[in-house]
């Protein structure tokens, strides 16, 4: 019998990129980069758990973005695009370096990779990979949960409760439109909690969601048992609290596993290192040099001089590493079960696109992790928040504090110098809004109109979408980010001008339609 | 023997005057690399140097304000993708509205000691109110009024403390350091004479900061959560071990220093690429 349980939580999100003006387009790459690393190695994951009969649970969030692109059919054809042009490289590859053995055999695994792609991409999910997540959900192993539609960040949206109420709604519909039935839980962006969504996810039918340490611990009444129980919110809803030692395994820069010199490197890419006419075929069209998937290299250590990776020593690791996190969550819950009247629930959630992406042996790592569960360690058993209630239904209430799982702790990532300037008009936008909803209540009488403004509700969503200001603060693809953020309040704008004078330009309408597509059944009364 | 000797000493000749060319030829191609660059602001792609891939796109130009509204007028047929050509040719980002026609100040909670506060003012509002000051209008300064309103109605005169933050050289935001977490605040933005007299132009909302500790009340209520999705709420149970509770707490300073969270480490894919 357990004497705890483990929580495993993967919070799986991109913002919605999707630019059919072009035929190709470079941070279209972060999403094809994220099925090709990420989502694909871990759907194979679960499907071969799930057929070796190893029972395991585990929570996702998908955000609605993220569902919506795995959904379009441009960017489905895409990603074909994508992985075929990756294929090809490969093979090629595998004929370059024919005369080193190291390579040559790496050469043939990606190949090996990205023809599984292609395979699991195409022929298996039919190019829906949301329907294999689906399918896990369905089977019992994986609780499917949402996030607010566009990772809006409550915090700094909470002059608005309309707003907040739209990104919450929507983001239910989306799901309930993809799962066949509303979700359970929520993941709420950046774990940034407030205090005013909390009726708000009551009226939703949202069950539980998942926040960073200190908003547990800091709640009030002082939780009885910290973040290893949950706590329900004056409104009802259960708050798991994220276990600290746990996410420092295998988040930390220095102690974590993903660090480890046998580990593949990442930023050692054929991108950049190879010869620039061999390559130029697999860039895009501008030509420069950028990530392509296939890396020969591990991380070695702290030098330049890398040397080649040994899939068979990476995957050695990786289960040397399941084994030490197991080892100590064990550890844990031995400690905490001799001092807790319940079993105690470890919480540890992650994002998604850690493992594979950055930590090209993190599915890998799950997979061992999830095996030894089941096989060797009686001590702890996997479980999903909502699990954890049937069995322990009464918790204790308490208010939980303002918090995030960002930067210090708060909104500061979100909020400084370099993306101040975006709130003022994000809160005018929602002000607007709100102001259309109730000065045009019918949503029949006037088909244009209302096809307008079902258009300015996903604009304002989209601009609101927390990665913008993320990305404006960290420095890299900055313009990017001013120029989503811009146009898409910019064309809010447009649109709420046009329907206050009643002169709805229609084929621009239709052009912004085309590309904006996002939430194709919104209803902008939600605004109301 | 000798035919040798001068064959290899030829052939020698014919490489060095072969490479001396090729050196030539690469300083012309640099040459005129460097006009193209210098008059088309073509960059050299071929550069093999790793760095900040610095560049996004040019989308949506069609969108953009532009004299006439017909130009807006286009169909998706219209539009066939395009190939994208990177920075070069980027179109200009038309700004966002620099006034909504407001006249008011919103205030924001960035973490336990900091607030945010922005904010819009009609000319005619501001017009008014140094009207009314008569002489003392030149020596007056705009300042921002931060009020502790904990536990409070605030109605203007019932703050436990405020302080005063001298706006000036047409700021529209600031960052207002109060250290004090779990209180709540109030912003007035307001014209402050040297004899003391301020007058508001506008007041923000009130926003109250996060604790930044553990919290002083330990009474527990216990809640059956099934059976208020039943409509039924069922308060129940007492306890008092904080055993628990105070073993997690310790060291949760160091987590939000060490930001193990790191969620900037892997959202976003490649952001964040050296």
């Amino acid at each position: 019998m357990e004497k705890g349980y483990l929580s495993f939580i993967l919070h799986a999100h991109l913002p919605f990129v999707r630019h059919p003006e072009y035929t190709e387009f470079l941070e279209e790459d972060w999403f094809f980069e994220a099925i090709t690393e990420t989502y694909i190695p871990l759907i194979n994951v679960f499907d071969k758990l799930i057929e070796d009969g190893v029972d395991f649970r585990i929570t996702m969030s998908l955000t609605p973005p993220l569902i919506s692109m795995l959904t379009d059919t441009l960017l489905q054809s895409r990603y074909i695009r994508y992985v075929e042009k990756r294929i090809e490289l490969a093979e090629k590859e595998i004929g370059r370096t024919k005369h080193q053995s190291e390579f040559n055999r790496l050469a043939q695994m990606y190949h090996g990779y990205f023809t599984n792609a292609r395979y699991i991409f195409v022929e298996k999910y039919r190019r829906n990979l949301v329907a294999a997540f689906r399918k896990f959900q369905d089977a019992g192993n994986v609780e499917v949960i949402t996030c607010s539609a566009t990772h809006g960040y409550f915090p700094l949206m909470n002059n608005n409760v309309n707003a907040m109420r739209a990104q919450i709604h929507v983001a239910m519909n989306h799901y309930e439109k993809h799962f066949g039935r509303r979700p359970r839980g929520m993941w709420l962006s950046e774990c940034a909690y407030e205090p005013e969504i909390d009726r708000i996810l009551r009226e939703a039918g949202v069950r539980f969601f998942i926040m960073e340490t200190h908003g547990i611990l800091f709640a009030s009444p002082r939780p009885k048992y910290g973040v290893y129980a949950p706590i329900v919110t004056p409104s009802g809803i259960a708050a798991f609290g994220r276990d600290r030692e746990s996410s420092k395994q295998v988040w930390s820069a220095r102690e974590g596993y993903p660090g480890d010199f046998f580990y593949r490197e990442f930023y050692r890419d054929v991108g950049f290192d190879l010869d620039y006419d061999y390559i130029r075929p697999y860039l895009h069209g501008d030509g420069k040099r950028s990530n392509i998937g296939i890396k020969y290299y591990r991380i070695t250590g702290k030098t330049d001089q890398k040397e080649p990776y040994s899939p068979e020593k990476a995957m050695d690791k990786a289960a040397e590493h399941a084994g030490n996190f197991l080892f100590n969550r064990e550890k844990q819950v031995e400690h905490l079960s001799a001092v807790m009247d319940r079993k105690p629930i470890i919480v540890a959630p992650y994002d998604a696109e850690l493992f594979g992406h950055w930590w090209f042996e993190g599915p890998r790592w799950i997979d061992f992790l999830f095996r030894k569960i089941a096989s060797e360690h009686k001590t702890i058993s996997l479980i999903t928040p909502l699990e954890y209630f049937e069995k322990y239904p009464v918790n204790q209430v308490s208010t939980p504090a303002l918090s995030s799982w960002g930067y210090k702790g708060y909104h500061e990532y979100w909020l400084n110098e370099s993306n101040d300037w975006i709130y003022r008009h994000l809160h005018k936008a929602a002000e607007r809004m709100v102001e259309l909803a109730k000065t045009y209540p019918c949503r029949d009488e006037n088909p244009l109109q209302n096809r307008a403004l079902n258009q300015a509700a996903r604009e304002l969503l989209l601009a609101q979408s927390s990665d913008w200001a993320f990305i404006m603060k960290t420095g890299a693809m900055v313009e990017y980010a001013i120029k989503r953020t811009k146009e898409h309040l910019f064309r809010f704008t447009k649109l709420y001008d046009d329907i206050r004078s009643d002169k709805i330009d229609a084929a621009w309408l239709s052009d912004i339609e085309g590309k904006d597509n996002i939430f194709s059944d919104i209803g902008y009364h939600i605004y109301q | 023997m000798d035919k040798e000797i001068l064959k290899e000493i030829f052939l020698l000749i014919l490489e060095v005057i072969k490479a001396f060319c090729e050196m030539l030829w690469e300083k012309i191609k640099g040459f005129f690399r460097l006009l193209w660059d210098r008059f088309f602001g073509v960059a050299d792609i071929s550069s093999p140097e790793r760095g900040e891939v610095q560049e996004w796109g040019d989308t949506g130009e069609d969108t953009w304000p532009v004299t006439s509204k017909e130009s807006f007028v286009r169909t998706e047929e219209s539009l066939p993708p395009k190939e994208r050509k990177g920075m070069a040719d980027t179109p200009a980002i038309p700004e966002l509205p620099e006034d909504y026609g407001d006249n008011r100040i919103v205030l924001m909670v960035r973490d336990t000691g900091c607030l945010f506060a922005y904010w819009e003012l009609r000319k005619e509002v501001l017009d008014n109110i140094l009207n009314t000051l008569g002489s003392m209008a030149h020596s007056a300064k705009m300042v921002l009024r931060i009020y502790d309103v904990t536990d409070v109605i605030f109605n203007g005169n019932n703050a436990h403390t405020y302080f005063d933050i001298e706006v000036t050289g047409g700021t529209r935001s600031w960052y207002i350091h109060t250290g004090k977490p779990n209180r709540s605040f109030c912003a007035d933005i307001g014209f402050l004479t040297p004899n003391g007299t301020f007058r508001l132009i506008a007041r923000s909302n009130p926003v109250i900061t996060p604790r930044a500790g553990v919290s002083e009340v330990v009474d527990e209520a216990w809640m059956s959560i099934e059976a208020l999705y039943e409509g039924i709420g069922v308060p129940e149970g007492f306890g008092s071990s904080e055993s628990v509770f105070e073993r997690v707490c310790k060291g949760w300073e160091e987590i939000q220093k060490e930001s193990v969270s790191s969620p900037e480490a892997s959202r976003v894919l490649p952001v964040l690429k050296k």
